[in-house]
């Protein structure tokens, strides 16, 4: 059962086997991306194997922070109580300098001011002791 | 796909013979399994067949139901021991793969009559625990639900990039809402029968960028049901208008929408490519079509992807009538998700419903003339999955 009060959180990650060192990492104050050493691929979703070519060989390096909003869109109605207050905020898809995309939200403007392409910067925010979210801000 | 080669296929070789459909819309005090058991009983019956007639059962999960194997349950439900059962997950898309599953196992000789059946009541069977978990746990728990994206944030976030990159308009999008609504009025059962303009659209709260509430589909109860057989069991049965599967394909691209190939291309391209290729026929000569629309703007995109328009072009499409009646190729003519019924996994199966009863001729006074073949596409998940069906009458095969 999921309680009220439970719904009333935001729901937080909880790491695991593939994605601990990703939390981890954040904490410490960096966005890990997985560099492929036998093909260079670079991948954001943390997993044990490198997408492209298969090979065990991954080695996690601080992403620059850089990157461009592919896509967004503003959320005005609420997935549920916990964000009833966040509204309106901006939902982004952001194509990072090193070729990964991600999701995450954007901070420290009105969300009315994200545009298509436009140049943001990573702002890690720190949600309690063990995770600290990505999110991003205009660069 | 070459004649020959099309003939190792299941194309032409199975017949769905019985649809069934449950009340749809708002409809209180009724389970998953009781809606799912009305669809199912219909379907037989208008197969001219009983229960103990059938040996497999394919079903989608319930999201309203307690059953893991929902198939199973049914079946309890129902009084059947079936011999062939499963109860599929490909979000949106299962509809179609129930379809193809079932024809796999017909034609490899693992059962003889498939029930294919989808039943939820997303709009009055929900319990608060049940409600509350659709809202919280509906996306990635590590990378996408953090961040609060509503299940309508990932399908927005493909067709807000199409609007910068075709130049997709909010008109175009709540045109295909307007023409569903138009649509639906014609339908028995329809949920949403009032006529809307694009102002209305246009006016209705926002949801999402750019989804306003009327670009979104509804929340529905309902079922639907279908019974599959050999095209020679079709024969010897004396089925009187079989509709025959002459294509069908999927394809499955991401999971997560950080990671689609493209966000204006989807899975669509190959999916139908498959379908066309082992049908025989393109999208040219569909006669009608019925095109999963959870949102205004998965229509306009899906028609582009399906062939029926260039890519860009899906917005002037629809605002031109192409996808009516006189049109290119009447979409939806039931009024789809966005104005029939959309109880969850069971929405694409209306479609399937509405695309046979066109075929077969039965649909009154919204009937495509001398419709003899149609599609289906379903999808789900932000377009992770992909599905397309082509139905086809005798005289298609």
């Amino acid at each position: 059962m999921i309680t009220f009060e439970e719904a009333m959180k935001k729901p937080l990650p909880s790491p695991d086997a593939d994605t601990a060192p990703l939390w981890a990492g954040l904490r410490d104050g960096k966005l890990l991306l997985q560099h492929c050493t036998k093909c260079r691929h670079i991948q954001f979703y943390q997993q044990q194997l490198c997408r492209k070519c298969g090979s065990e060989e991954l080695e996690r390096k601080a992403a620059s922070g850089e990157g461009t909003v592919h896509s967004f869109s503003v959320v005005h109605r609420a997935p549920g109580p916990a964000f009833k207050n966040d509204v309106p905020y901006a939902v982004l898809l952001v194509e990072l300098a090193e070729g990964p995309r991600m999701i995450s939200t954007y901070t420290g403007g009105s969300p009315e001011e994200v545009t298509f392409d436009m140049k943001v910067r990573l702002v890690l925010e720190k949600v309690s002791d063990e995770i600290t979210l990505p999110r991003f801000g205009r660069a | 796909m070459s004649k020959a080669s099309r003939s190792d296929t299941i194309r032409g070789k199975v017949a769905v013979i019985g649809i069934g459909m449950s009340p749809t819309g708002k409809v209180p005090g009724k389970s998953p399994l009781a809606l799912s058991a009305d669809a199912s009983l219909k379907a037989i019956r208008d197969a001219g067949l009983t229960k103990l007639d059938v040996d497999g059962v394919l079903c989608s999960h319930a999201f309203a139901s307690p059953f893991h194997r929902f198939s199973v349950a049914l079946s309890e439900y129902m009084g059947i021991a079936p011999t062939f059962s499963n109860t599929l997950q490909v979000s949106g898309a299962t509809a179609a793969t129930m379809f193809n599953v079932g024809a796999a196992a017909i034609v490899g000789g693992l059962v003889d009559t498939v029930l294919v059946v989808g039943g939820d009541c997303l709009l009055t069977g929900l319990t608060p625990d049940l409600a509350l978990r659709s809202m919280t746990e509906s996306r990635d728990q590590q990378y996408e639900m953090p961040f609060g994206i509503p299940p309508a944030n990932t399908f927005a976030m493909t067709v807000h990039r199409h609007m910068k990159e075709f130049g997709t308009t909010p008109e175009h999008l709540a045109q295909v809402a307007v023409t569903s609504r138009q649509h639906a009025s014609r339908t028995p059962g329809a949920q949403q029968t009032k006529p809307i303009s694009i102002d209305e659209v246009l006016s209705s709260p926002m949801v999402t960028t750019p989804y306003h509430r009327f670009d979104c589909s509804l929340i529905s109860d309902g079922a639907a049901a279908f019974v599959l057989v050999s095209a020679e069991r079709a024969k010897a049965l004396e089925i009187k208008r079989p509709i025959y599967i002459l294509g069908a394909g999927e394809c499955y691209t991401h999971e997560h929408l950080f990671l689609m190939p493209s966000l204006t291309t989807t899975g669509a391209v190959e999916s139908s490519r498959r379908a066309y290729a082992m049908a025989g026929y393109g999208a040219d000569e569909m006669d009608v079509a019925g095109i999963y629309d959870c949102f205004t703007g998965t229509l306009i995109m899906m028609i582009e992807d399906l062939g029926f328009c260039r890519k860009g072009e899906g917005g002037p499409f629809v605002a031109d009538g192409q996808m009516t009646f006189g049109g290119k190729v009447p979409i939806n003519t039931h009024g789809g998700l966005l104005s029939f019924a959309h109880p969850g996994m069971p929405g694409s199966l209306f479609h399937f419903h509405e695309v046979i009863q066109q075929l077969r001729g039965d649909c009154g006074p919204r009937q495509v003339a001398e419709a003899q073949l149609g599609l289906v596409h379903s999808l789900g998940a932000g377009f992770a999955t992909n599905a397309t069906t082509v139905f086809g009458t005798e005289n298609a095969l």
